[in-house]
């Protein structure tokens, strides 16, 4: 019940967007809406993958921490969706041109490069797979990191004038990173 | 130090954490979507046209103007623009327009000019709003979509030969009004763009008979969103290049700097042709968006000189390179 709640609270983006579609209040570019809102909550909701951990530690709350894959898979559900506008809008599935965007483009670059990680990260997400791979399914989990890294990359390249979004979007980035890092030290010098 | 604190504070932290958590949604969505879903579509019906034959149903207004053309809706090229002074966001403009003063307001002429002076606009249109010609033209942003549009005016040509340049003058550059207690994009920290807005043209694009002195859309002079009351509108080139809200026109020996190719000269040439083959580094201008209405876009080929090859190609002789 509870995680049935989860996933119905995540989802209400899209469902909002979608019904957006439906009655046509999504401005009149809704291609580019639906591109920026997908590209948008993505990110929040990677962002929301590193702040659990943290709440969950600092507030000793560890039921937050099982919440981490739907949160995840969501993550990888909204990119999904960005990446399928971004084909269907703006390339119209001419995929030739696909691979000429990601290799001439750096930020499609960085964000299919994330995308690719989260691919992986969906895939080998069950149980199943957490066996089989042992101790490389943590060190494949932890490309996170990369994720949120490039995601914020492909932000910040997107700029033209206004800086607000972007920088604010990488200001946080670069503090769970750093966060990260340093409490992975904390950890290695206790069991030092 | 201690690393026992008593379960209180861990319940208070939790609670505390859930609200930051709450705020952080709230504080988002009223940033990201507040003015969007509170300042209505309203305001707009506060203009009225002067010239009703090209508002409302805009089919039947190509009908009646005797066009083959399809026309871009009036409602959609009057709530999707691009005028930064308002912000960057393509909702802004209309949104936040409703108190620019459109009037009075005159322009400037100086420079490499025999006969330098400012003008009230009426001079400048030289006849009855009414008595403008209108022009159907297609008007491609460099961010790869266009829309099909009806502007009223005259050549440019008719207004600069009265100023009558000198023959050392060889650009001209447009400057736009500079009013940050009107124009929020220009007060905005967080805009890395140089205010006044500043674009030029050789003198020859200037006088070319395409290059059209803009003082209405639709029939109508009141929306500032489309950089009324006065604009240049130059279709052959990307819409940066039509300059919006202009007050001062000079004539130059040497090559104004411009404000788009100044920020970032790679990705926005000074001449800044349509060439569907040279890329804009972020995307391809292969192919277009054509904007027909709200939610109506068509994806099309991008066509070189925006369609206008014939009329402007010999301006340019040589590289299309040089003329990116
Ligand atoms: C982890 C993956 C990704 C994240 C977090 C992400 C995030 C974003 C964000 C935040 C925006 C800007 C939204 C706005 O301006 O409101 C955006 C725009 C965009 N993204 Fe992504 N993105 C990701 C993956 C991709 C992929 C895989 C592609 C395509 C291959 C892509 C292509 C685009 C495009 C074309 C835009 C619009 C650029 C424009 O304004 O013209 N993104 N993305």
């Amino acid at each position: 019940m509870k995680r049935f709640a989860i996933h119905a609270l995540l989802s209400v983006p899209g469902v909002l967007l979608i019904c957006g579609w439906q009655t046509d209040q999504l401005g009149v570019d809704p291609e580019k809406t639906v591109i920026w809102e997908t590209g948008i909550w993505t990110f929040n909701l990677l962002i929301t993958v590193f702040v659990l951990p943290v709440i969950a530690r600092w507030a000793r709350w560890s039921t937050l921490l099982r919440y981490r894959r739907a949160v995840g898979l969501w993550v990888f559900a909204y990119a999904s969706a960005h990446l399928v506008s971004f084909l269907t809008f703006l390339l119209g599935w001419d995929i030739t041109r696909l691979s000429e965007e990601v290799t001439e483009r750096p930020y499609v670059l960085a964000g299919f490069s994330a995308w690719l990680i989260l691919l992986t990260m969906a895939l080998t997400s069950t149980r199943w797979w957490m066996r089989r791979l042992g101790r490389w399914w943590k060190r494949l989990h932890t490309m996170v990191y990369v994720v949120l890294g490039l995601a914020a990359v492909h932000y910040l390249l997107m700029i033209r004038s206004d800086w607000a979004w972007p920088v604010t979007y990488a200001v946080c980035a670069v503090t769970l990173l750093a966060m990260r890092l340093v409490q992975r030290r904390q950890v290695i010098v206790r069991s030092n | 130090m201690s690393r026992v604190t008593d379960p209180h504070t861990y319940k208070r932290r939790r609670v505390l954490a859930a609200g930051l958590a709450l705020s952080a949604v709230g504080g988002f969505t009223a940033l990201r979507y507040g003015e969007r879903l509170t300042a209505g579509a309203g305001q707009v019906q506060g203009y009225t046209s002067e010239a009703p034959r090209l508002s409302g149903n805009d089919k039947d207004a190509a009908a009646s103007a005797g066009k083959s053309h399809r026309l871009t809706t009036k409602h959609a090229a009057t709530h999707y623009n691009n005028a930064y002074e308002f912000g960057w966001d393509k909702t802004d403009p209309f949104r936040r327009s409703a108190d620019f003063t459109l009037s009075p307001w005159s322009v400037t002429f100086d420079g490499l000019c025999h006969r330098p002076g400012t003008f009230d606009i009426d001079e400048l249109m030289g006849m009855p709003f009414s008595h403008l010609e209108e022009r159907v033209y297609d008007f491609r942003c460099v961010e790869a979509w266009s829309m099909v549009i009806p502007y009223n005016g005259r050549p440019l040509r008719d207004i600069i030969k009265v100023v009558e340049p000198m023959g050392a003058a060889r650009y001209v550059a447009f400057t736009s009004v500079y009013r940050p207690d009107e124009l929020p994009g220009q007060a905005s920290a967080f805009s890395t763009l140089e205010w006044p807005y500043v674009e030029a043209l050789t003198l020859e694009e200037a006088v070319h008979p395409l290059t059209f002195a803009t003082f209405g859309v639709y029939g109508d002079r009141h929306l500032p969103q489309n950089g009324l009351p006065f604009r240049i509108t130059v279709p052959w080139k990307y819409g940066f290049k039509s300059p919006k809200f202009i007050v001062r026109i000079t004539f130059t020996k040497d090559r104004p700097n411009a404000t788009w190719h100044r920020e970032n000269p790679s990705e926005y040439g000074w001449y800044s042709n349509v060439y569907p083959s040279i890329s804009h580094p972020r995307w391809s201008q292969a192919t277009e968006r054509r904007i027909w209405g709200d939610g109506d876009i068509e994806r099309i080929p991008s066509r070189p000189f925006n369609g206008y090859a014939e009329q402007v190609a010999h301006l340019y002789p040589g590289s299309k390179q040089q003329y990116r």
